[in-house]
């Protein structure tokens, strides 16, 4: 059975006070409130939108022990569909995302029912076939996805209310709460009976199964709800950009993820977070830098971290800190 | 029937870089545990090595098939003790982060010391040209291809039947749990296998130079198709994923022939079937299934 | 859950409301004739990828040289003194050209953008243009949806674009003899428009296009099409692939033995880096357009030297380009006298030019298409090349009349 060893899911955590439990979710809020003001919005929106990414994957890495490397085709195919929706239908655009969230979930069904079957390196390669079928079918059927030249021209329909469609300072804070949600979403599945049955999935699949779970079936349940969550951010990472490039449905775009929940810290949901911003910022400041390797940068990041941060930033951090806190008190 | 015989000769061509490289991912995964996502890098740089000893050295092809596995043996060596073998002990899933993170690395660097236009390669005279076998004409250099990886395919098999290395490597990858019960240590053979392994995925590349533009990166398509490939051969098995690498060949070929829409798609579908009728591959042991 | 993400979402946009004054109050509010008394020229491309030899780094340079001339010629008579030459990378991905060219416009406070490789990059930058009434001179995308169903007053096309190139191409090749083609085309946007225009070029010339072959993209595999597409047996094989794609179909044309049979090798798109980094013999004798020549005249030669200088290389038509884009946009801002985009726009529609890139240019009011005489080229065989980067023979002129599509035929409704 392959199981992340080393990262223990979010522990019931004794040593946090209360205090400190409501400290940390008012930090990130005030955080996401900050951002724009702090960075240009829409750089300020997608790492929001990738954060939400990079939590829903680590729903199944961190939590189901699955690491999927073809992610892309929920967040590719939501902003599809979101994209469409948005463009033939003029709805506005939480309903618009919504549909694009739906239709992630439906997809991700068949692909995680045959998926699941196998666990380990084995869901990594099957879970990237599937992404590049999903791939070329997108970039086949150019009659609807535009092919090459992408999706042009997604409006941003939002009741009318003019700054939140033209200004891309307000429509951050307008596309923000379904972000959050998401995020929100995520906690809960993690601290529910059902987290806690994945959890134990995770880390004795026989034993899972001897008690009785339908452990495929609980797998299953947990790829469409990652899907879910990745297909929402898809989707307002589309409504943002106002368009929809092929690439999103790259398997890049499936390591891209892979490569901010593993920097942020794996099991952790806060490392997403972490690693989105890191790996954003990074990107958007070489972009004008003159300096032209960004992979070089993250790939050598990635290494290191693999090698010796295996928590990974967040990881680390909050371990440092337990250990500190627990040597205090005695 | 002609156009079929070519267009299989054609696809069987094409494969003979998935088996010679899928091989060598099935060794490797079989011995180290390890799925090795480079496995495209080490592909394109055989090809860029091979560019680069002709460009400064004037090593022509066949220099090249002999250089580029013995330079690439030695680059897998030296990756496997500074990186890979800190990790073998761990889930497997972090060599393969591992790997990644290298690939992104090794691609850039590439990118950054030749460009991205890709580098020049001539074929030697002798190779070029075309053959004519009963009324099926064939490039000559695919021919070559053909007979030179099912000629490696057939020594690699060789050594692995009949020698004491081959033997226990095979243990190793089929019957892991039998090897270690009967005393056999695999432990040393780690190093070796990794570059082994590289080597043959370098000498994929160097074989392909001719033949595909040299690019920084003209692995990592290889790459995804090379795991639809060791998936349907099922990942411990070394006939396999020769089998599937020709096979897949042969399915890219007649794809591209009848339905080129579709061509880059059947490769996944098949796979699909595969884990749906057989979840360890056609030549997996079905008890690696979960 | 709903109606507490309303109110947190509510809360948010007051928030963000009464605290608006000081966002997004980028350039535009400045008194002077300038915004910010500067001019900033932002060249967005592909400074990392597979597009990166034929513009990338090399046209930030020749921008500059453009604006060096610029300033020599006007001196102290320069309604502009402080000129900005920004470089952004795109890393060749469309949402990163598109979210770029926002924040260049919002923030960089750029004036105009430059070059733009990748048809969807570059659509995304036009809308962007438009909305935000900042100009874009694309010079490096080659879809005529630039210039047609989604052109708009802010956008402009310099260079090239796919109907060039198959009228290029396609009628002068034809016309030379090579009746009968075979078209090999990657099946995607680009592939499809250039396999269309080159079969409408070829028909009108007199010829035929037997058959036309799609294949994946990206694809290493060419063999299989290539016995297809010899099976019938034509005179020249047409190939719409670029970049990687275009030298794995050239290797493989080569060995496949259908050189020794007659058949022509004929490019849809290729650059002179493409015909450096494979090697001339590879790519001997064949016919492609070339919208610019380095060493076609002794003018452009010139240019070619300072530009060798400079880099240390030979420039490709899209450095020149992007030079003469430049330019042209500062002798614009010249005569309008401030960058003011709509005075500036003025100024461009419908002159008449002629520098080291346009030869009997126009830059057409009606659809925003930079036309001009181009050429059809012939790689020189090993034997010919007489010096670094000396690849290329001149066959014959494509007069600008012929080169483009009538300003009727865009299909572009110009409305703002």
């Amino acid at each position: 059975m392959t199981v992340i060893t080393e990262a223990p899911a979010d522990a019931p955590a004794p040593a946090r006070t209360p205090a400190l439990r409501w400290i940390l979710p008012a930090a990130g809020l005030t955080a996401a409130l900050a951002l724009p003001w702090l960075v240009y919005p829409p750089v300020a929106l997608d790492i929001v939108a990738l954060a939400l990414f990079a939590i829903a994957l680590d729903l199944l890495l961190g939590y189901t022990g699955l690491l999927s490397f073809g992610h892309a085709a929920f967040w590719g195919s939501s902003a599809y569909v979101t994209g469409l929706i948005a463009t033939h239908y003029g709805v506005p655009f939480p309903l618009a995302v919504l549909g694009g969230a739906v239709f992630a979930m439906i997809l991700a069904l068949p692909i995680g029912y045959v998926s699941v079957r196998r666990s380990g390196i084995y869901f990594a390669m099957v879970t990237l076939a599937f992404a590049q079928m999903v791939y070329f079918i997108g970039y086949q059927w150019s009659d609807l996805t535009g092919g090459e030249n992408g999706l042009q021209g997604v409006p941003r329909s939002f009741f009318g209310i003019e700054p939140v469609e033209t200004n891309s300072f307000y429509f951050y804070y307008a596309a923000l709460p379904i972000l959050l949600c998401g995020m929100a979403a995520a906690w809960r599945i993690v601290h529910s009976p059902f987290g806690r049955v994945l959890v134990s999935i995770r880390d004795n699949t026989p034993r899972a199964r001897a008690l009785g779970y339908d452990v495929d079936r609980y797998k299953t349940i947990a790829f469409v709800l990652s899907a879910g969550l990745t297909g929402l951010a898809g989707g307002v990472f589309a409504i943002s950009h106002g368009f929809v490039a092929l690439t999103e449905l790259h398997w890049t775009t499936s390591g891209d993820v892979v490569l901010m929940t593993v920097l942020g810290g794996i099991g952790t949901l806060w490392g997403g977070i972490v690693g989105a911003f890191l790996t954003v910022m990074l990107a958007d400041q070489l972009a004008s830098s003159g300096f032209h390797g960004i992979d070089l940068i993250t790939g050598s990041v990635f290494i290191l971290v693999v090698l010796l941060f295996r928590r990974g930033v967040w990881g680390t951090v909050r371990h440092q800190w337990q250990r500190r806190g627990s040597a205090r008190r005695p | 029937m002609t156009a079929i015989l070519q267009y299989a000769v054609q696809g069987l061509a094409a494969g003979s870089f998935y088996a010679l490289a899928a091989l060598g991912l099935a060794v490797i995964f079989g011995v180290l545990g390890v799925v090795n996502f480079a496995h495209g890098a080490f592909y394109m740089l055989g090809a860029v090595t091979a560019a680069v000893l002709l460009d400064t050295l004037g090593l022509t092809l066949w220099w090249s098939l002999l250089a580029v596995p013995v330079l690439m043996f030695a680059f897998g060596v030296v990756v496997e003790r500074l990186l890979v073998q800190w990790l073998l002990r761990l889930d497997p899933l972090y060599n393969l982060l591992l790997t990644f993170g290298l690939t992104l690395v090794l691609v850039e660097l590439v990118k950054q010391r030749y460009g991205v236009s890709g580098l020049p390669y001539r074929l030697p005279a002798g190779l070029q040209g075309r053959v004519d076998l009963a009324g099926v004409v064939l490039p000559r250099y695919q021919l070559f291809v053909l007979l030179f990886s099912v000629l490696i395919c057939a020594l690699v098999w060789l050594v692995m039947t009949r020698s004491r290395i081959g033997m226990i490597v095979r243990a190793a990858t089929e019957k892991p749990d039998l090897a270690r019960a009967l005393g056999i240590n695999v432990g040393r053979w780690v190093t070796p296998v990794f570059g082994f392994g590289v080597a043959l995925a370098g000498l994929a590349g160097a074989l392909a130079a001719p033949f595909r533009a040299i690019t920084a990166d003209m692995g990592s398509n290889f790459a995804i198709i090379l795991f639809a490939v060791v998936v349907i051969g099922g990942l411990g098995s070394i006939v396999g994923a020769v089998v599937a690498g020709f096979l897949v060949g042969l399915v890219e070929a007649f794809g591209q022939a009848y339905a080129p829409t579709f061509a880059q798609i059947l490769i996944f579908v098949l796979m699909a079937l595969v884990i749906l009728v057989r979840p360890a591959g056609l030549f997996g042991r079905q008890e690696a299934t979960a | 859950m709903e109606s507490k993400r309303m109110r947190a979402g509510a809360s948010a946009l007051t928030m963000a409301l009464l605290l608006s004054a000081c966002a997004g109050a980028g350039p535009g509010g400045g008194g002077g004739a300038f915004t910010d008394d500067k001019l900033v020229l932002a060249v967005l491309n592909d400074q990392s990828g597979i597009y990166k030899d034929a513009s990338g780094p090399n046209t930030v340079k020749a921008v500059r040289m453009a604006v060096a001339d610029y300033q020599q010629k006007y001196g102290d008579k320069a309604v502009v003194t402080k000129i900005e030459v920004t470089s952004t990378d795109h890393q060749n991905k469309p949402d990163i050209a598109n979210t770029k060219a926002s924040e260049l416009y919002e923030r960089g406070g750029a004036d105009v953008i430059l070059d733009v490789p990748t048809s969807s990059a570059a659509l995304a930058v036009a809308n962007q243009a438009k909305n935000h009434k900042r100009l874009f001179l694309d010079v490096s995308a080659a879809t005529t949806a630039l210039t047609g169903a989604q052109c708009n007053k802010y956008t402009f096309q310099w260079a090239y674009n796919t109907y060039l190139l198959a009228n290029g191409t396609g009628k002068t090749v034809t016309q030379n003899g090579g009746r009968k083609w075979t078209i090999i085309y990657p099946d995607y946007e680009f592939g499809q428009n250039m396999t269309k225009s080159f079969t409408e070029a070829i028909t009108k010339a007199g010829g035929t296009v037997q058959e036309s072959i799609p294949t994946p993209f990206p694809n290493e595999n060419f063999a299989t099409f290539l016995t297809k597409a010899g099976s019938s047996a034509p005179d020249v094989i047409g190939t719409m692939h670029a970049g990687g794609d275009l030298i794995n179909l050239v290797k493989q044309f080569n060995e496949s033995g259908l050189k020794d049979d007659g058949v022509e090798l004929a490019v849809g798109l290729m650059l002179i880096n493409d015909i450096h980094s494979l090697g001339v013999e590879q790519f001997a004798g064949t016919l492609f357009t070339d919208p610019w020549y380095w060493n076609m005249d002794a003018e452009a030669r010139a240019w070619a030297d300072r530009f060798l200088a400079e880099t240390g290389t030979r420039p490709s038509f899209e450095h020149a380009g992007n030079y003469s884009a430049a330019l042209q946009y500062l002798e614009a801002v010249q005569a309008a006298g401030t960058d003011d985009a709509d005075a500036v726009i003025a100024k461009l529609e419908g002159k008449k030019v002629n520098d080291v890139f346009l030869r009997n240019g126009e830059i057409r009011a009606q659809d925003h298409s930079v036309v001009h005489d181009a050429n059809l080229a012939r790689v020189k065989k090993p034997g010919d090349v007489k010096e670094d980067w000396d690849y290329e023979e001149i066959v014959t002129k494509i007069p600008a009349a012929e080169g483009f599509p009538p300003a009727e035929a865009s299909g572009c409704a110009m409305t703002s």
